[in-house]
């Protein structure tokens, strides 16, 4: 009875596990208004279905992982100021969790402390020091204090994926805090939203002695790293980004154009919170099979120059459901150092599928899907299957130019018997021998 | 009741058995040193090809792609091999296992190269009895059976090739014999057969295609020809073509490639030559001979062309780099340095005559001198013999397996002819073999023998006569003196130098206490036990065989090396530096690396000391990468320590072999770092790998393997512009501590509560 009880509540822990899956969120404040000042954003995020837990960056008892287990699956990190990080986290910690597959959030402002920065190095962006701020003395809002640091940045600076950042609208975003910038030959790291040419990042009560740190549209207002695991990390430069007092603002650029009533913030934080914390882009690999072209299973191996058949079951979650996935670009590698065949695959509710027929070289080859798009998780399936010569058996027979060495071989046995007839039945004179 | 003959062949047979007897014991030495385990390199593969016939037959076999290997090229092992070996083991073992004689097959394949050595000791105690007489045979069955030149390549685990070649290549050749002297076609394809045994078991066998037809050649020359060299000829050389074509390796090449044109242009020659004895008999003497000559010539100079022109035309290959480096020693280092890499392509040293073959190599010239002198049809065979075999085993170490059973057969005829002369008894009666009963094997056989071979020869007088029997005595048994050494020698070397299994070691310590070094197959062993079965293991080629055969994972490269730029890729990871070899690994989805380090022990034979053959052979594929010179110092010097060229001290393979060394001290004497095997403190001590880490490192270091880790989760921003001043963090993290915020709102929080505490 003892061993059922067991068993039904480890049921239950799993069911349960899975239905959380994803949820459980930790928010790490500077200090406790933060999370009225930044309401609609936490509601938002509870309204998609996260559970927040929160907690002051500096809590003696902070804690990511407890015996092994993550106790978070997501991390969002509103504490720019801080110097020291609580309990048992550090910069060691997050890169861990994130290594362990965790996603974080981190929004950064001017008082941004060295643990921030660091996190930012290991993710392969880096922001600018302490006391700086993106500053536009061409595209600011009219609100500013003249500082010339709350600035408006345009939409078309926004990174081309949909995925993402969801629909492009018109409305520009308001953006007060630091620049990052990202090296250009990291291929994890993407540019989600950069500042406009004419920004820069320096401290604003400053001279300007030396050249700062970002200039024009390498300046990095939103950067993200896709890590290969998977684990997804955003840094937004600006803490205020997700502020009501932002969300709600309306926008208008003090040297030109249009007022909008309201900025395109909410929307913008809202996409990407659901695409960093994995609500959407996630793709997976279902059942991958491959046999002859008319069989069920494959064998031990292939001949070359057989024709076979190969699937691949792809699905995408949406919405919390793993549904087929819809794309039509999926390519399918047949590798062996160098593919020898590349091939876009056929789609049918889900199954992408195609036939070929093997190259004339023999080998161990790989069957290799490698899916990499921009907001889409990484999608690597690769199966190694041997393309083994012709057998003994299975070399032609009775070829054309073959059969003058039948004939040769079959006019010389006749002419063997023919021979030996002839010898045996002929009497020669009888002859003296050489030797 | 007295019967010579009778005890003759008695005696004959036990001085063949005891011969066979031992010849296999002294092959023992490393069975009873440490255990009936496989040697070496290419034996390792030969087994594990056998298991696999004996296990899933021989069609499987047959058509066996081993996608273990080569990766991921594979290899189609059923046609890249000779397979007499594998088969020849198969049977013996089918035979047993059909009379219920349950022995694992590792056993037979370990001894059955010591086996197969009494059995050329049979070959070639008949080929001597055909060449000149009885006695001389059973000299020359006694030498072949304990000379360490075969031994070398004959020990009991030394499952090879040779080990059987040898003997079907002495058996071709007394079926040779038979067939010039009988001139029946039944010799002619017996010889054939043997032939084909040949074929199916050692590339070897070019050497009897070539060597047979000049046989021929010169006796036409000589003015030789007869009926029955024609009829063994004709016979041999079609049915043998044939035969040889049904091996797969083989297939066409007998009739595709150079080195076999030389047998089907005398086979033309031969019958040309007939063709024209035949029109003798209708032509005046006169007019023959104009037309003779003539016609020999057209005929020669017409073979000639054909294979010259089918050469250019591309349907015959021209010769191969193996063959050319025969003639022109420096070619292969120049054009092939794989071949040039292998220590058994080197020249032969003159020691290694002296060592190998030793009283024999000395008595040898007699023995040709004594055949030159009382020539016949086979007697021109066996010089013809004995001057290729002495050039070819001049040109490479291990062709000295070839010359060693002529030198045998030679030395034999050598000793043989001199105990007759002065072993000759002047007074025809005197005392019989009695001397049956002596101690040591050999020195009876002498004795006996001599005896017969007087007996056999008593027809043909010789002129020795006034030689007293003082000095007779006094030569006979200084002969019999330089035997007995031969004897001690041939037990020496056999037990010092080529006993040893090569991956099993052994030291003395000054007691002569005796350590076992098991390194290798602890490695191997923990390749097949904690890795992946489908692990791709990355090391040079030399140890391929051995992890395919003891670790059972897959390589990239092993000893068969029938692929240069897969064995260059393979030396061109080692000699880069290591992200270019990450590359490179990354391509070929190699997961672990196993290196031979030998500096702990001072085990010369690791891989730094092979490494400028892993760059030369890089080099020659990779020309724009990997710069031989780059690994010298400015004065052209290969060092590790620390005036090594930088290049070489940041590669792939120093740091593997050295990583973690630095720290090592091995004694107080020397620093730490000191390579034992090099004899200097290393150059390079403090690294650390970026993309492998260390997964194993056997005992004494002899064996490292690595881990080639995954591509990096994120990727750090390597040189930031302004780099974060990181704080050196006492706290350890056990200790629950609580955070800094720099705008901690102290006041805020102050106010808040002391409003709280008001408003209570």
């Amino acid at each position: 009875m003892a061993w059922r009880q067991v068993a039904g509540l480890l049921l239950v822990v799993a069911v349960c596990n899975i239905a959380s899956a994803g949820k459980r969120t930790l928010v790490l404040v500077d200090n406790w208004s933060i999370r009225e000042s930044h309401s609609i954003f936490f509601r938002n995020l509870r309204d998609a279905g996260f559970e927040l837990t929160f907690k002051t960056a500096d809590d003696a008892g902070l804690a990511l992982i407890k015996y092994g287990e993550f106790l978070y699956d997501n991390l969002v990190i509103f504490s720019p100021s801080v110097e020291e990080f609580g309990g048992n986290v550090d910069v060691p910690a997050i890169t861990n969790f994130i290594d362990g597959g965790g996603n974080v959030l981190v929004a950064a402002s001017s008082d941004i402390g060295d643990p921030l920065r660091e996190l930012a190095t290991e993710c392969g962006v880096e922001f600018d020091e302490e006391k700086t701020a993106v500053i536009d003395h061409l595209n600011y809002d009219v609100s500013d204090q003249g500082k010339h640091t709350l600035i408006v940045a345009d939409p078309a600076n926004l990174i081309d994926a949909p995925m993402i950042v969801g629909k492009k609208g018109k409305s520009p975003f308001l953006f007060r805090g630091v620049g990052m910038v990202s090296d250009p030959e990291n291929p994890l790291v993407l540019n989600i939203l950069r500042a406009s040419s004419t920004a820069y990042s320096h401290n604003p009560v400053e001279k300007i002695e030396e050249f700062p740190h970002a200039v024009g549209t390498n300046t990095l207002l939103i950067g993200a790293l896709q890590a290969r695991n998977n684990a997804r990390v955003v840094f937004v430069g600006s803490l205020d980004f997700f502020s009501d007092e932002f969300f709600q603002s309306p926008v208008q650029n003090a040297n030109k154009g249009d007022r909008f009533p309201v900025s395109g913030n909410q929307e913008l934080a809202l996409n990407l919170a659901r695409w960093v914390f994995h609500q959407k882009g996630v793709l997976r690999v279902g059942k991958v099979s491959h046999h002859l072209k008319g069989e069920k299973e494959p064998g031990p191996a292939y001949i070359i120059n057989q024709d076979i058949d190969y699937s691949i079951e792809i699905e995408e979650l949406v919405n919390g459901e793993w549904r087929p996935f819809e794309g039509s670009d999926v390519q399918l590698e047949f590798v062996r150092i160098d593919p020898f065949i590349r091939t876009t695959l056929k789609r049918k509710d889900g199954k992408f599928y195609t036939s070929f027929t093997l190259p004339d070289v023999y080998g161990v080859f790989q069957f290799r899907v490698d899916y990499n798009r921009v907001g889409y998780t990484h999608l690597f399936s690769t199966t190694q299957v041997s393309v083994w010569p012709l057998q003994h058996t299975q070399y032609e027979r009775f070829i054309p130019s073959a059969y003058p060495y039948y004939a040769s071989a079959f006019s010389m046995m006749a002419g063997v018997v023919l021979l030996s007839f002839v010898f045996l039945h002929f009497r020669e004179e009888p002859k003296e021998k050489k030797e | 009741m007295w019967n010579p003959g009778g005890w003759k062949s008695l005696l004959t047979f036990i001085v063949l058995a005891l011969a066979w007897l031992a010849g296999f014991s002294s092959r023992l030495f490393a069975v009873i040193r440490f255990e009936s385990i496989i040697h070496e390199f290419d034996p390792w593969f030969n087994y594990r090809s056998t298991h696999y016939m004996v296990e899933r037959g021989f069609y499987n076999f047959l058509n066996w792609f081993d996608e273990r290997a080569w990766y991921p090229l594979g290899r189609i092992v059923g046609g890249t091999v000779y397979p007499g070996l594998m088969v020849t083991s198969g049977a013996i073992h089918w035979v047993l296992h059909a009379l219920n004689i349950p022995l694992h097959i590792r056993d037979i394949c370990v001894f059955l190269a010591p086996i197969f050595s009494g059995m050329t000791a049979l070959a070639v105690y008949f080929f001597t009895k055909e060449i000149w007489s009885q006695g001389a045979g059973l000299f020359a069955a006694c030498f072949i059976a304990i000379v360490p030149g075969y031994i070398s390549r004959s020990v009991a685990g030394s499952y090879d090739n040779e080990g059987i070649a040898i003997f079907a290549l002495m058996f071709t050749y007394y079926l040779w014999i038979k067939a010039v002297k009988t001139g029946q076609v039944y010799w002619g394809i017996c010889t054939a057969l043997s032939y084909f045994y040949m074929v199916s078991a050692w590339g070897g066998y070019v050497f009897i295609i070539n060597l047979i037809p000049l046989h021929v050649f010169v006796l036409l020359l000589m003015g030789r020809f007869s009926q029955r060299i024609f009829t063994a000829y004709t016979s041999f050389y079609i049915v043998g073509l044939i035969l040889s074509m049904q091996v797969p390796f083989v297939g066409f090449q007998p009739i595709r490639t150079s080195e076999h044109m030389a047998a089907a242009g005398v086979f033309a020659l031969l019958n040309a030559y007939a063709f024209l004895r035949y029109m003798q008999t209708f032509l005046s003497k006169a007019e023959f001979r104009y037309f003779f000559i003539l016609a020999v010539a057209i005929a020669a100079g017409a073979v000639f062309l054909a294979v010259v022109v089918l050469t250019w035309a591309g349907y015959i290959a021209p010769w191969s780099g193996r063959y050319y480096s025969l003639w022109d020693t420096g070619y292969a280092k120049i054009h092939i340095p794989i071949i040039a890499s292998v220590s058994e392509h080197q020249p032969t040293t003159w020691v290694s005559f002296f060592f190998d073959l030793h009283i024999l190599i000395c008595a040898f010239p007699a023995g040709v001198w004594y055949c030159i002198k009382n020539i016949n049809d086979e007697r021109v065979f066996v010089v013809l013999y004995a001057i290729f075999a002495s050039y070819f085993a001049g040109v490479m170490v291990r062709l000295m397996l070839t010359l060693t059973p002529v030198v045998c057969v030679l030395a034999a005829i050598a000793f043989s002819k001199t105990f007759e002369i002065y072993l000759k008894d002047d007074t025809p009666k005197s005392q019989q073999k009695n001397s049956e009963e002596g101690s040591e094997s050999r020195n009876d056989r002498l004795y006996d023998k001599v005896g017969k071979t007087k007996k056999v020869k008593e027809d043909k007088p010789k002129e020795e006569e006034g030689l007293g029997m003082n000095i007779k005595s006094i030569i006979v048994i200084a002969l019999l003196m330089m035997l007995m050494l031969f004897a001690v020698h041939c037990t020496w070397v056999t037990s010092s130098a080529y006993s040893s299994p090569s991956i099993v070691l052994a030291s003395y310590g000054q007691g002569g206490s005796r350590t076992i070094l098991d390194d290798f197959r602890e490695a191997y062993y923990w390749l097949r036990q904690n890795t992946d079965d489908k692990a791709r293991v990355m090391s040079w080629w030399d140890y391929g065989y051995q992890i395919a055969g003891m670790g059972n994972r897959t390589t990239l490269v092993d000893n068969n090396t029938w692929n240069n730029s897969h064995i260059a890729l393979v030396g061109k990871a080692m000699s880069s530096n290591e992200s270019a070899a990450y590359e490179i690994m990354r391509m070929l989805d190699v997961d672990y690396v196993l290196v031979i380090f030998g500096g702990v022990i001072g085990y010369s034979g690791d891989d730094i000391n092979k490494f400028l053959w892993m760059v030369r052979i890089a080099e020659g594929e990779h020309p724009k990468d990997i710069r031989e010179s780059d690994y010298f110092t400015p004065q052209g010097e290969f060092r590790v320590d620390s005036s090594g060229s930088s290049t070489l001290l940041n590669c792939l393979m120093y740091k593997l072999s050295y990583y973690r060394f630095g720290q090592l001290q091995l004694d107080f004497r020397s620093p730490a770092g000191f390579d034992r095997t090099r004899g200097v403190e290393i150059g390079n001590k403090n690294f650390d790998l970026t993309h492998l880490e260390e997964a194993y490192t056997t005992e004494h270091w002899l064996v490292r393997i690595y881990r080639v880790k995954d591509l990096s989760n994120r990727q750090m921003v390597i040189k930031p512009k302004k780099p974060v001043k990181r704080p050196k963090r006492k706290s350890s993290k056990k200790v629950k501590r609580a955070g800094t915020i720099k705008q901690k709102p102290k006041i805020i929080k102050g106010k808040k509560s002391t409003a709280k505490k008001s408003t209570k």
